[in-house]
């Protein structure tokens, strides 16, 4: 099978590839930069993989993990770091990204992003459980800041203080999720230009877009909507102080036509041509 | 402790327990009761979206708000234990079995079967194709100690509804006129995945046993000798040649020559 070698991700907008698009761009090969999907929906093999390494063929792929659980109090699934592995070697993608949250704990899995304490025992956690990954499937992680709707009176430093440690400890990158930014701004009062001065700017790789909706006063992250002004004004501060790096519209519940991704690509797209012509000046 | 924390937050989400892990009490816009029940409600939306993912057939036969019901049940007394989801709720047939109101669907528990069959030979590892030139440089003399080895999407499950009939009639694009005979007899159901697409397909009662036999790792002399003390009209060739079409068999090896 044709595989291209590995292409990094462009510094430019892609979008996040849902199954309802899928035929349309086999069919039609818009210009899309690069496009990601979520790791575990191609585990095994059959028309997921398949599909997935004909996309493979025409676009840079990164692959997002939403089930690693890197905060979880058990040992590391074995099983899914080998599926894991297994599918990063079929399809070498550009980038393979996991979040800062927990799924699992004493038998129990619950298949969400969990947030937890940010102390530092949990930093001990997490480096070791990120050095584990990174060793099994070498190359380094991506780790994506959560969005939450609770907080831990007993954490000992900020999310963006325990990103920037656990970057330098184990050396994986970071994937500044923008929306969960926000939504964390919103419903726990997280200070934005704080958790912006925390993380090393070189350890961003990648920035995620979304829109959100609320539930009873608490903003929960659905991706579900187009991205809202506010999210769009922290993104443009964020693009100024760490720079322009690859960004993705993600939209994965009543998912619209590809066309509208599309146009939330090219919005995110301007604004990143935006600081390249403000740098040129 | 981390791990007490987790435990706890754990508890509270998936049995409803009063929050006992230390946390924030409350926000700006909400409490965190409020929090709580997203957290709830995401565990119990996304494990409900699992099943019916898994089983769009028996989400048809007994509507959506049925499905909801059931699957509320189902989930309340069955916790996820993979982080993939795509592995959560194997055990729902055995689980509607005993499921009193949906007693009267006596079939449904097969069809559930039917329905985990098809999910996992959806996901199934790609396995070797047979290669049918190595197999004609076996001598016939060594036919009889072929041992078939089974695609991992192959998939034989016995009924005693019209399980296929059911599943076919449900399928996107199926004539919603359709009449089923629910006592027309028990039917064997074979599953498999050819050129990516999952096929439920009715065998012959011999076909299936000897079927079985060769996934059991039965040498094909003992299997075919077997099913043909039980069905004299069992025809090996015609068999075979539909079987490797649907992609059943992922390659072969000699068995021990006895």
């Amino acid at each position: 099978m044709k595989r291209p070698a590995t292409l990094p991700l462009p510094y430019a907008a892609g979008i996040g590839l849902r199954a309802p698009h899928y035929r349309e761009v086999l069919g039609t090969l818009p210009g899309l930069n690069w496009v990601e999907v979520h790791s575990e929906n191609f585990f095994g093999g059959g028309a997921p993989l398949h599909t997935l390494l004909k996309v493979r063929e025409h676009y840079p792929v990164s692959l997002h993990g939403v089930g690693m659980g890197l905060a979880s109090s058990t040992l590391p699934d074995e099983d899914h770091l080998s599926a894991l592995a297994h599918l990063c070697a079929t399809v070498q993608p550009a980038a393979v990204s996991e979040h800062l949250c927990w799924n699992a704990t004493q038998g129990m899995v619950i298949n969400d992003l969990l947030p937890f304490p940010y102390t530092r025992e949990a930093l001990m956690y997490v480096a070791n459980r990120v050095d584990r990954v990174q060793e099994r499937l070498g190359r380094p992680l991506l780790v994506e800041n959560l969005s939450s709707y609770l907080s831990f009176p007993h954490s000992e430093m900020s999310e963006g203080e325990f990103l920037a440690e656990l970057s330098e400890r184990t050396g994986c990158g970071i994937l500044f999720d923008v929306e969960n930014l926000y939504v964390n701004v919103r419903n726990l009062g997280v200070d934005a230009d704080a958790f912006i001065s925390a993380i090393p700017a070189a350890a961003v790789k990648e920035y995620h877009l979304a829109g959100y909706s609320s539930c009873d006063g608490c903003l929960v992250d659905t991706h579900d909507h187009p991205v809202y002004p506010e999210v769009w004004q922290l993104y443009e501060a964020v693009l100024r102080q760490i720079g322009p790096r690859p960004t993705l519209i993600e939209w994965d519940s009543d998912i619209p036509a590809l066309s509208v991704l599309m146009g939330e690509a090219t919005k995110a797209q301007q604004r990143l041509d935006a600081l390249e012509a403000c740098h040129a000046e | 402790m981390l791990s007490d924390d987790l435990a706890g937050f754990a508890r509270t989400i998936v049995h409803g327990e009063s929050p006992a892990f230390r946390v924030d009490e409350g926000y700006a816009k909400y409490s965190a009761q409020v929090a709580v029940e997203v957290y709830r409600n995401n565990y119990r939306g996304n494990l409900h979206d699992a099943l019916a993912g898994a089983y769009p057939v028996v989400k048809q036969l007994v509507g959506d708000d049925f499905f909801r019901f059931m699957a509320r049940k189902f989930i309340t007394q069955y916790v996820s234990r993979d982080a993939n989801l795509h592995r959560y709720g194997a055990e729902l047939a055995e689980w509607i079995a005993a499921f009193e109101p949906a007693k009267q669907l006596a079939y449904l528990p097969d069809v559930a079967r039917l329905e985990w069959a098809c999910h996992c030979a959806y996901f199934a590892h790609d396995g070797v194709v047979l290669n049918l030139n190595e197999l004609e440089k076996v001598a016939p003399a060594d036919y009889g100690n072929l041992v078939l080895h089974r695609h991992p999407s192959c998939h034989v499950l016995h009924s005693d509804y019209p399980i296929v009939a059911l599943w076919q009639a449900h399928q996107p694009g199926a004539s919603e006129d359709f009449r089923i005979d629910l006592d027309s007899g028990p039917v064997d159901a074979l599953v498999s995945r050819n050129n990516d697409v999952v096929a439920v397909t009715e065998l012959t009662p011999a076909d299936a046993a000897w079927l079985l036999k060769i996934q059991a790792g039965t040498t094909l002399g003992e299997a075919t000798a077997e099913t043909l003390d039980h069905h004299p009209d069992f025809d090996l060739l015609r068999a075979l040649q539909m079987l490797v079409a649907q992609n059943v068999f992922a390659g072969f090896t000699l068995g021990a020559t006895s």
